[in-house]
């Protein structure tokens, strides 16, 4: 056991030490790198290692005969969950998502800290020495807590106060209500009731459970069905399509949007919002076919106020593509990623 | 079409194979300035130095990879045709439907011609299906197919393809699309690997950088990447092995150096470029002819030149966009009296300057697909009546139109004019890497916009980041290179500019000067007009966000009217002195923070006592 629990704490340990030298640059900020697609079972496992290593740190000094007050135990494990959310994850997360976060692991360590009468004590009992303060320790400490604390809670209210250029925070609705219809290239789409011409099954009928037999598998890399290549030069109907969407895609979108569909293209580190990222499931996998055809024919121009319409360098592709290449092209994007559209009901 | 392919192919052969034999017969202090196809290959003087083998330094021959299992290579195939087609072509010739809006010009495989690699000028690269740590130096293919190339449109593929995956396509790469060459056959390739992995670096003291400095000087690498390594060296029209138009790197941005491996500041990777060159382009390799200190003294020196923060640390790289980080807010600090026009001055020098990134615009016709200015830095000032902005920006070419444009500095739809977007689908003949530098050189230019009466605007609405819409109206200023400085109104991003001359007067061109692949442009404009009533122009109001956009335009990419560099919404903020509350505040808090603690103490020590209160 204690074996185990060396090992355990030591890792806790290391993981500690590696955070600590992250973020203060001593080690390279990329030396464990977040991936993007592996990111979240990452942070989950890291957390995990991180709780694990704590367990058998205190595990360890309390068969050591030096056990850690409970207070401090509760008090640095919240620092340390603020500390891992401010630095670790990436792209940052906003100050009221980590005040949020840091509430309910506030709440966790003192549901945890008074589970039971007895725990309950050992946590307050460190507060009530030094407010007693019955001996010469204590009673420095408490001299120290009495100086220290109206100095920090001034001096952050004064950086708080002092004037700074932050960025300020302007929040966009990404999927603002569609209209009704739109209208494209003199002909006008009721957004309820059509449908992509060219999702079609080999008799030329519209056919989702069709089409959904053949786009990309979901999982690691989304690669082609097998048998299903739209290269091949027998492909025909809807497969064929899905080529000629991609070569449109390809010479549109992707300076954008990304060789993956990810938002990572060329030009996407210059703007703001950045661009779509169509692998991501809160994207088409969760629109209508009709709302991305709306979306693209009228591009950022076209947003209602509160899609920042003035921001958005989206084009406007009824300027640039028939309507017969944007159906396409809704196709491939469908196709690459793996996605179905959803259907209004 | 097929016929051209075929010639260029042949004909890209042929330089390869030149570069082979100069290997072989181990030619060492030739010097060959010969021009194949427009490709110039130098091998640089090269001081009699022998080695073992006749390697040179920091080399060691290796034995060639094993082939890959025909079920691998199968499996790649479905990889290659889901991710890489669409760029690199059915035959990976890189003529996919992408290729032709593309500059770099996606890879063209049938030549077995990479770039980045730990082998020897004109070798194939390390590529062995068995080698799965993208990291180890052993496995050059697998290493950019997980990085990426910066710069270019080849992304990174970590996190979307798993390294099996990426093993396997390039197993089918490598066996099915390299036609001219096989990784396999001993007969005609051979592997001379730089031992990055064991040559003890040398560290970047001053003394070393003083040497690299000297050095590229005398390796005549400033030939072509200029003099301050901003890539604007004599040699701008320097062609690839296929005959494209290509550039040498600007050394400021290295995160956009193709080898940097996602880690721009890392010196490894310029000493691994600087050894190996880069195989299809003029970049030779120095490894013949450069000991391997003087070698890491260059990359030392090379590195100390990407741009840094004030303090002299690299700039820390946004790790989504391998660029570096963005802060959306250019900050105006306040100056006593007059703003100096030497960006050299004390008052410049301790405002920090912001990186603004550009794209190319791509909204509109005609849009631009190839941007040639990723970035500009900006820093401003502000005095009691104007506010000052010091831009500068790499422009690898100082471009001014000869003669009189056809087009009024008002008119934006300069389309008819012969300012066309690149078609989707050329052929390699009419591509952008081919016609790169053909086009009608127009004005260098710089411009801002800011809205006007932002102060009656409710946030966040904004006037459109293209020269504002209807119905709010955008304030702009032009400057373009050749010394004019333009105010004008923009009313939407098709309607021609109108003018405003009382305005004119007023801004100032403090500065406008292009040197060694730098434009330094410091405009002056002032913080409000002589009316209160400001219906033409912005007021500046201390302390407050107002929104700004830049525009940049290349004039050797062909760039005018809205073929164009810009940048998303910044905000510029004329910083306050700092105001008295500030202080007073926090000191209030401070003493009822006192006053609390003595009421907790009170009323714990009676508690204790048994009173209560």
């Amino acid at each position: 056991m204690k074996a185990l629990m060396s090992v355990v704490a030591l890792i806790g340990v290391l993981g500690l030490l590696m955070l600590i030298g992250m973020i203060f640059g001593v080690i390279p900020s990329n030396t464990v790198r977040l991936v993007e697609g592996y990111m979240p079972m990452q942070v989950l496992s890291e957390l995990a290692i991180f709780v694990a290593g704590f367990a058998g740190l205190s595990y360890l000094a309390n068969s050591m005969g030096i056990a850690f007050p409970r207070f401090w135990q509760g008090v640095l494990f919240w620092v340390f969950i603020q500390t891992y959310l401010k630095f670790r994850i990436y792209p940052p997360i906003p100050f009221s998502v980590r005040a949020m976060y840091g509430t309910v692991s506030f709440v966790a360590v003192f549901m945890w800290v008074s589970a039971n009468e007895e725990d309950w004590k050992k946590f307050r009992q460190p507060i009530l020495n030094v407010l007693d303060a019955n001996t010469g320790f204590h009673k420095a400490l408490r001299t120290m807590y009495l100086i220290l604390l109206p100095l920090l809670i001034g001096g952050f209210s004064f950086m708080t106060m002092k004037p700074s250029v932050d960025e300020p925070i302007e929040l966009r609705t990404v999927h603002p209500a569609p209209p009704a219809s739109t209208k494209v290239h003199g002909k006008t789409y009721t957004l309820q009731t059509s449908q992509n011409p060219y999702r079609v099954n080999l008799e030329g009928k519209y056919d989702q459970d069709y089409s959904n037999k053949l786009i990309v598998e979901q999982g690691m890399g989304r690669l082609m069905a097998p048998n299903a290549n739209p290269w091949d030069e027998k492909a025909e109907g809807y497969l064929k399509y899905v080529r000629e969407g991609g070569e449109i895609f390809f010479q549109n979108c992707h300076f954008c949007h990304g060789d993956n569909l990810n938002g990572r293209g060329l030009h996407a580190f210059a703007f703001n919002p950045i661009p779509a990222n169509f692998t991501d499931p809160g994207t088409i996998a969760q629109l209508q076919e009709t709302f991305i055809f709306w979306r693209v024919a009228k591009g950022g121009i076209g947003l209602p106020n509160e899609g920042f319409p003035w921001a958005s360098v989206m084009p406007p592709w009824e300027q640039h593509l028939t309507t017969d290449e944007i159906w396409k092209v809704i196709l491939f994007e469908y196709w690459h990623t793996g996605y179905y559209p959803r259907t209004w009901d | 079409m097929g016929l051209i392919l075929n010639l260029t192919n042949n004909l890209g052969e042929q330089v390869v194979r030149l570069t082979m034999s100069k290997l072989r017969m181990n030619v060492k202090a030739t010097p060959i300035f010969g021009a194949a196809l427009g490709a110039i290959l130098i091998s640089a003087c090269a001081v009699g130095v022998s080695h073992a083998e006749d390697l040179p330094e920091g080399f060691a021959k290796g034995e060639l990879s094993p082939a890959p299992p025909a079920e691998m290579i199968e499996a790649g195939k479905r990889v290659y045709f889901t991710k890489c087609v669409w760029c690199h072509g059915v035959d990976g010739a890189g003529d996919g439907p992408g290729a032709d809006r593309l500059w770099p010009r996606p890879r063209n495989f049938n030549q077995g011609t990479f770039k980045i690699r730990h082998t020897a000028s004109g070798e194939l690269p390390l590529f062995n299906y068995n080698e799965k740590n993208p990291d180890s130096g052993k496995n050059d293919l697998l290493d950019t197919v997980t990085h990426g190339l910066p710069g270019s449109a080849m992304p990174p593929w970590e996190g979307i393809l798993t390294e099996e995956q990426r093993i396997q396509v390039l197993s089918f790469v490598t066996t099915q699309l390299v036609k001219d060459r096989k990784f396999t056959d001993k007969e005609s390739e051979s592997q001379t690997i730089l031992q990055l992995g064991t040559i003890k670096p040398v560290e970047a003291t001053e003394e070393s950088i003083k040497k690299g400095a000297q050095l590229v000087v005398d390796k005549k690498c400033i030939e072509c990447h200029g003099v301050e390594g901003r890539g604007d060296g004599n040699a701008f029209n320097l062609k690839d092995d296929w005959g494209f138009s290509i550039q040498p790197a600007d050394w400021h941005k290295c995160w956009n150096f193709r080898g940097s491996r996602q880690d721009p500041y890392n010196v490894r990777n310029i000493f691994r470029t600087f050894s190996t060159g880069v195989n299809g382009t003029p970049m030779p390799s120095f490894a013949d002819s450069t000991s391997v200190e003087d070698r890491w003294s260059i990359a030392n020196f090379v590195n100390s030149l990407c741009e840094r923060d004030a303090e002299g640390k690299p700039l820390s790289i946004d790790p989504l966009t391998d660029k570096p980080k963005i802060n959306f807010v250019v900050p105006s600090a306040p100056i006593e009296g007059e703003i100096s026009n030497d960006p050299e001055n004390e008052m410049w020098k301790k405002q920090g300057r912001r990186y603004v990134a550009m794209g190319g615009q791509i909204t509109h016709k005609p849009r631009n697909f190839v941007n040639r200015i990723d970035d500009i830095w900006v820093r401003s000032l502000y005095n009691d009546k104007d506010v000052v902005y010091l831009i500068q920006w790499d422009d690898r070419t100082k471009s001014v139109a000869e003669g009189k444009l056809p087009w009024a500095p008002t008119q934006v739809n300069v389309e008819n004019f012969g300012v066309k977007e690149q078609a989707p689908k050329t052929g390699e003949e009419g591509s952008i890497a081919a016609a790169q530098n053909n086009y009608a050189v127009y004005n260098d230019g710089i411009g801002f916009q800011f809205p006007i009466k932002w102060q009656e605007i409710p946030a966040p609405f904004k006037p459109r980041y293209l020269w504002g819409d209807a119905k709010f109206n955008a304030d702009i200023l032009k400057w373009e290179s050749d010394g004019s400085l333009r105010s004008f109104r923009g009313t939407g991003w098709d309607q021609d500019f109108e003018e405003r001359d009382d305005f004119e007067e007023k801004v100032k061109l403090l500065k406008a000067e292009w040197k060694n692949g730098q434009w330094t442009v410091m405009i002056s404009r002032p913080l409000k007009g002589d009316k209160d009533d400001y219906d033409e122009y912005t007021r500046f109001d201390i302390g407050k966000y107002i929104p700004m956009v830049f525009f940049a335009w290349d004039g050797h990419n062909g760039d005018a009217g809205r073929k164009m560099a810009v940048s998303a919404f910044y905000y510029t903020i004329l910083q306050p002195p700092i105001p008295q509350e500030v202080y007073i505040y926090p000191a209030v808090i401070a003493v009822g923070v006192v006053l609390l603690e003595g009421w907790m103490l009170t009323r714990r020590a009676n508690k204790k006592k048994g009173k209560v209160l």
